[in-house]
């Protein structure tokens, strides 16, 4: 057979040099030419990761066995010789950037995967990567932000070794990559109200289905979808179905949720009212809390969730048999109270007119006040139970006043009592147990002090400057950057703090796991949770309307009004499929319901990318070993182009 | 100094025995004079006061109260026997504990009639060999190990004893109500309900007495006549804390019925999640589908709300008026549109959160409050019993959308514990059938615990009825009031009032009749015995709960139902004998228990089995801490002192 030589540019030579000659035959199969490449550089390095890449077909040249002829390579051809994993600068859901190498040769999926293996993130099939928005030029200004360089960690770690503290092991090698993996694990400060705003765009449906136009192909590499060496990517949560969610393996994916979940909710990109909103304002003050306060936390936070599951069941045995004795002992001490001179005043009886002076006593879960502390021994003029009862904080630092307002429920309704305190260390026991009273626990539990330091806590927050726009350093935030802009605007800081307070109470004694499991829960029940937005146009239909895919339905949406129009769930669907040349997508549902629509706002192959891979996140089952059904992923999703 | 504390130990267990055994005595008998002691609530439900809750309290009513505290008791000390090192025997002890209660119930009072005491006497006859020698004399039964050393086993023990006071005076601690629970053909129940049972517990206490099919409907329902409102409670609530919330003078009542609107959600979840669907489409709904929404809502990492949304009357705080809104359910809460705006989230108006607040239905508002319908629904903080402004009152259209947004709320309110309730009343259903199963095999009673088994008294067969209750010392009765068996279950037509005192044979028991009622497995407890003729009829002391009757004056079960019936089969699980009959009835305050006398000979048709049943001799130690207890401040300081002293020795 005819020899001719085959160009090769292969990159470690320069940018410079003149591409290879390397002598073939057509019969030759690939390994052969990789071998006479590499003898050709005179080079002595590790090429296993190198692999050819057919620029002008933009695809790679990756089977060995195959032959030249099989591949349908010829003279004119011009390949590259370079390495299949490369340096990605990677934008992480929590805001970060990390530099790590990802294989451009490998689907986009099989990519998501070694990402993720190197990120410690389980679960790689719910993530995929998006092409960041273009950025405009003009601001240049801005100083270039912080990228975490990771790219010395292994690209296919295949034994996962993780240390006692639940970090894999390759980011033990050195101090900085520790940090970066409590980067990753932890939850970052809260920013900025000014950033907050910077990086909202007002969010109509047309706005929330563009960031869908912007997910790449998973069946395709990201070399096959231009993407080169050090571009930047968005790793993001894609499908919204978390399987298998375990707090102790899973530290930097639930952090990364979180984080995907608060900024969601920060920019609004999801609706929720504001109640909700003042609950996703007091987590994330709490998770924020928890996360810096405490510093055992930060250094191995599965070490110490196991620890506190380990405490909390010391505890638990303790009260449950009783038995040690001292516990018994314990609870046998006289319970704590406390009493004060406070002021009262109860808008419903006429006869008390403004706020009166009387001896406070609280013990167990009530409150009884007599007339001076004399007289504290006999009957109390009132006693008020305060289990089941509603607290609310009435305070302004600038006008020193402190009041606790509560809500006691009674046969008749509700009683409604102030109680007026001098100060903020008497206000804060007094606020404390009240709450915990309302949850019917006494004096005596253990919560109690946290409380009251909470309570400070909350207080000193007040008083800090509200213009200050520092991010959340220690004790310290501005209430402004909990919420989003929309809320920014209708709630001066020292409306908001009492509001988030208010929410805060109910959540305070959270663990910081719980707590960032409670806001996922909140959130994943919030109503427009999990839909992926698309402009659409039905077939016959004149007008855009939007397609919302979420993980059991696909539902139909008015474009003006916001309205859902029709719902059609998965489990009703017999089948679907694209045709590639008119770009539509044709579904049909039982009952001979057929629908078909094409794809404004992004490629048809993304819309069938989704709700193939909604069916395809179904089909896993519960069994944590079960391994990823890669060739089902791409059998849903992959269309007759990755055929 | 171990004797020392060994004494001292001793002398407070006597102490407390006595405070609990005096209290126990107050709180439960009408007559003695309140308690300045029994600060926490022992009132009982259903009823205007402890008085005439107690003269309400029919015989079966009685028996079953006794045998709940009992029971009650008798887990407790089991759970300590278990708790203590293997060397003893923990059903045994558990027995020794128990039974006195049950004695120091029946004799608070000496004017106990004579004439019913010859009954106690021929006792003997049932009580099996076995029983009585495991039923150990000392409360305290010593280890029988002997690899241990003698100090050690001292120490054992007292560390035992310590077990045992702080247990009791835990125990003591706990709320308990007496409730009224009202079936629906127009009968009652009494129970005694602790703090720590949920509905649940009382559900599967309820199916025991009552023979109902268990199924998932069946709830435990309150009404409130005043504001003309009703709530199913959740299987997993605890009793006590809804009752607690009713005023003492309260009208409220706890009634048990089937509600098919309880689980509906999980019968039938497209009828909630898919609302929007056209009827025949959910009328059609296959059964895997119906999964996959259970799955879909209920087992991802979030519970999912179904999406309610529509035109509801509300009426406005303190006003009479009733006004349309557009109401939208949340996860969070109940929100609705206001005026001029659309239905986004972010414009949405909070109605009401729902940690503090249930949701009640409310019955004939149509013509209480002039609302448009009578499916009508409330929020309102359990604590509020009277109309209040702080209530939130809403209308719907029909009983679809009151369901529809009832159970909504009930999601948005419990998430996960509902569908654990469900699961768990699903499978309580399947194990009653099984018991169904063996029963009709004539196998073996219906009861799944050893526990409830003692709470209710019954025995598999109607006939041997009277066995399982001469287990218990018979108590020294006027005569008027020692009517045998209980009363006959009110579905049951009552048998002929035969006579009365235990000389002659029982009249036959009307099994036969209330098996062609279709009554399904075996009659249990409140069964056939003749109905007391004059028990209603103030003249008996009510203090005495009506002890059991004496079996010995009765004819041996298999007779009895031997009318119409086929012979009942032996019972392997009856429960022992009362071994020793004769014990005096003055015993009961402190001191050791006079060893049981020989076991008699067993009846020929009751096998007891002692692990199941108390039997032992009551040895009149202590009593049952129905009530508060004192816990005075030196009985705590002393306990304390004798604590620290013992750790300090060791």
């Amino acid at each position: 057979m005819a020899a001719w030589d085959l160009t090769v540019t292969v990159e470690e030579l320069g940018p410079e040099a003149p591409p290879l000659k390397v002598s073939v035959t057509s019969d030759l199969h690939i390994g052969g030419v990789v071998l006479k490449i590499v003898e050709k550089t005179q080079i002595k390095r590790d090429w296993s990761d190198h692999a050819l890449w057919w620029e002008q077909k933009k695809q790679w040249v990756l089977r060995p066995s195959w032959t030249l002829d099989k591949c349908g390579i010829h003279a004119d051809a011009r390949l590259s010789f370079m390495p299949q994993h490369k340096p990605l600068r990677l934008r992480l859901p929590n805001g970060t950037t990390v530099l790590l190498r990802a294989s451009f040769s490998a689907p986009v999926f099989r990519c998501v995967m070694g990402i993720c293996r190197i990120l410690n993130i389980r679960r790689p099939e719910e993530l995929s990567l998006l092409r960041p928005v273009e950025e405009k030029k003009k601001k240049k200004d801005k100083s270039p932000e912080e990228v975490y360089d990771i790219t010395g960690a292994p690209v296919s770690p295949d034994s996962m070794l993780t240390l006692s503290n639940g970090m894999p092991a390759h980011f033990a090698q050195s101090p900085e990559y520790e940090a970066v993996y409590k980067i990753l694990s932890i939850s970052q400060p809260a920013p900025a109200p000014e950033t907050i705003a910077k990086k909202y765009r007002s969010s109509n449906l047309v706005e929330k289905a563009q960031v869908n136009s912007r997910w790449l192909d998973s069946s395709r590499s990201l070399m096959q979808q231009d993407i080169n060496e050090n571009d930047k990517l968005i790793l993001r949560f894609k499908y919204y179905t978390f399987h298998d969610m375990e707090p102790k393996t899973d530290a930097v994916r639930l952090t990364q949720l979180y984080e995907q979940a608060r900024w969601a909710i920060l920019l609004e990109q999801i609706d929720c009212t504001e109640e909700e909103m003042m609950l996703f304002a007091a987590l994330q003050y709490h998770i924020g809390k928890v996360s810096l306060t405490d510093p055992q936390l930060t250094s191995s936070p599965a070490m110490d969730d196991l620890d506190s599951a380990l405490q909390c069941l010391e505890l638990k045995l303790d009260e449950e048999s009783g038995s040690s004795g001292t516990d018994m002992l314990d609870t046998m001490a006289p319970a704590p109270a406390l009493h004060d001179y406070l002021k009262i005043f109860r808008p419903k009886r006429l006869t008390l007119k403004g706020y009166k002076q009387y001896w406070f006593t609280f013990k167990d879960t009530s409150i009884s006040y007599y007339k001076s502390k004399e007289e504290s021994s006999r009957e109390p003029i009132q006693q008020m139970n305060l289990k089941g009862c509603e607290v609310t904080p009435d305070v302004s630092i600038a006008g020193q006043k402190f009041c606790i307002k509560l809500l006691i429920p009674e046969p008749d309704g509700m009683n409604e009592v102030y109680l007026r305190c001098e100060n903020e260390q008497q206000y804060s026991k007094w606020m404390a147990a009240s709450r915990l009273a309302s949850k019917g626990k006494t004096l005596a539990d253990s919560s109690y002090s946290s409380e009251v330091e909470s309570i400070e806590s909350f207080l000193a927050m007040q008083r800090t400057n509200p213009g200050a726009t520092s991010a959340q350093t220690d004790e310290s935030i501005n209430t402004h950057s909990l919420v989003s802009p929309r809320y920014q605007k209708k709630y001066k800081p020292k409306q908001l703090t009492p509001r988030i307070l208010e929410s805060y109470q109910n959540v305070a004694q959270l663990s910081l796991t719980e707590a960032v499991q409670r806001f996922l829960q909140i959130w994943q029940a919030l109503p427009d949770f999990g839909i992926s937005y698309f402009v659409v146009r039905f077939k016959g239909c004149r007008k855009d309307e939007v397609l919302g895919v979420a993980n059991n339905r696909l539902i139909r949406i008015d474009l003006s009004v916001g309205d859902v129009v029709k719902t059609w769930r998965y489990n009703t669907m017999r089948q679907w499929n694209v045709n590639w040349d008119i770009r539509q997508v044709a579904i049909e549902f039982n009952g001979n319901v057929n629908i078909a629509f094409s794809c404004v706002t992004a490629d048809c192959k993304i819309v069938h990318e989704y709700i193939g891979g909604y069916i395809f996140m179904s089909t896993r089952s519960r069994e944590p070993s079960e391994t990823l059904n890669e060739e089902l992923f791409h059998k849903l999703t992959g269309g007759h182009e990755a055929l | 100094m171990m004797d020392d504390i060994d004494a001292m130990f001793s002398d407070l267990l006597g102490e407390m025995d006595m405070l609990t055994q005096s209290l126990g005595v107050e709180t439960l008998p009408p007559e003695p004079p309140p308690s300045s002691t029994t600060k926490e609530m022992n009132f009982s439900i259903g009823f205007t006061d402890l008085n005439a809750s107690l003269q309400e309290l029919e015989d079966n009513d009685l028996d079953a109260l006794m045998a709940d505290l009992v029971a009650d008791l008798n887990a407790t000390e089991e759970k300590m026997a278990a708790e203590r090192s293997g060397t003893a025997d923990a059903p045994s002890s558990g027995s020794t504990l128990a039974t006195p209660t049950l004695n120091d119930f029946s004799f608070p009072s000496p004017t106990a009639a004579p004439a019913f005491m010859p009954t106690p006497a021929p006792a003997p006859a049932p009580a099996p060999a076995p029983v009585a020698p495991t039923a150990s004399t000392s409360p305290l039964p010593p280890p029988q190990m002997s690899k241990p050393s003698k100090e050690e086993i001292e120490a054992q023990m007292k560390a035992d004893k310590i077990k045992l006071a702080l247990e009791k005076l835990k125990e003591a601690k706990v709320k308990k109500l007496v409730v009224k629970v009202e079936m629906t053909n127009g009968s009652a129940k009494t129970l005694m309900v602790d703090e720590r049972q949920t509905v649940r517990d009382v559900l599967d206490n309820l199916f025991e007495k009552t023979h109902c099919d268990c199924n998932t409907d069946w709830c435990l329902y309150e009404t409130n006549p005043d504001l003309q409102t009703e709530r199913g409670f959740e299987d997993h609530e605890n009793i006590v804390e809804p009752l607690s919330a009713w005023t003492r003078d309260s009208e409220n009542r706890v009634l048990f019925k089937e509600r098919k609107d309880k689980y509906a959600v999980f019968k039938n979840p497209q009828n909630f999640y898919l609302w929007k669907k056209d009827k025949a489409t959910l009328k059609d709904m296959k059964e895997k589908e119906k999964e996959m929404l259970l799955e879909e809502n209920f087992c991802g990492t979030s519970i999912i709300v179904p999406d309610l949304e529509g035109l509801l009357h509300l009426k406005e705080d303190g006003k009479r008026s009733w006004k349309p809104r557009y109401f939208l359910l949340r996860a969070s809460g109940m929100y609705f549109v206001p005026k001029g705006k659309t239905k986004t989230s972010r414009d949405l108006v909070c109605l009401v959160q729902f940690d503090n607040v249930n949701v009640y239905l409310g019955k004939d508002y149509k013509n209480k409050y002039k609302a448009p319908t009578d499916y009508c629904f409330l929020l309102k903080h359990p604590q509020i019993q009277k109309e209040s402004q702080y209530i939130k009152y809403l209308c719907c259209d029909d009983e679809a959308t009151m369901t529809l947004w009832v159970t909504g709320i009930r999601i948005a309110k419990y998430g996960m514990s509902l569908y654990d309730n469900y699961k768990t009343a699903v499978k309580k259903i399947s194990v009653a059938t099984s018991w169904t199963d063996k029963i009709n095999s004539n196998v073996s009673t219906p009861s799944p615990t050893p526990k409830a088994k003692a709470a209710n008294g019954h025995a598999p067969t109607p006939a041997p009825e009277p066995a399982p209750q001469a287990a218990f010392p018979p108590p020294p009765l006027p005569s008027k009031s020692m009517l045998p068996p209980p009363p006959p279950d009110p579905v049951l037509p009552p048998p002929p009032p035969a006579s009365m005192s235990g000389k002659g044979p029982l009249p036959p028991p009307p099994p036969p009749s209330s098996m062609s009622r279709g009554f399904p497995p075996p009659p249990m407890d409140d069964l056939p015995p003749p109905p007391p003729m004059d028990d209603d009829d103030g003249e008996m002391p009510p203090d005495f709960l009506p002890p059991p009757p004496p079996a010995t004056g009765f004819p041996p079960p298999p007779p009895c139902g031997g009318g119409a019936l086929p012979p009942p089969p032996p019972d392997p699980c009856l429960p022992p004998p009362p071994p020793p009959v004769s014990f005096p009835a003055g015993s009961s305050d402190g001191g050791l228990p006079p060893p049981p006398p020989p076991p008699p000979p067993p009846p020929a048709a009751a096998a007891p089995r002692p692990a199941v049943r108390k039997a032992g001799p009551p040895p009149p130690k202590r009593t049952t801490p129905v009530s508060s207890a004192p816990a005075g401040p030196d009985l705590m300081s002393e306990l304390m002192l004798a604590m620290q002293k013992k750790r300090g020795q060791q």
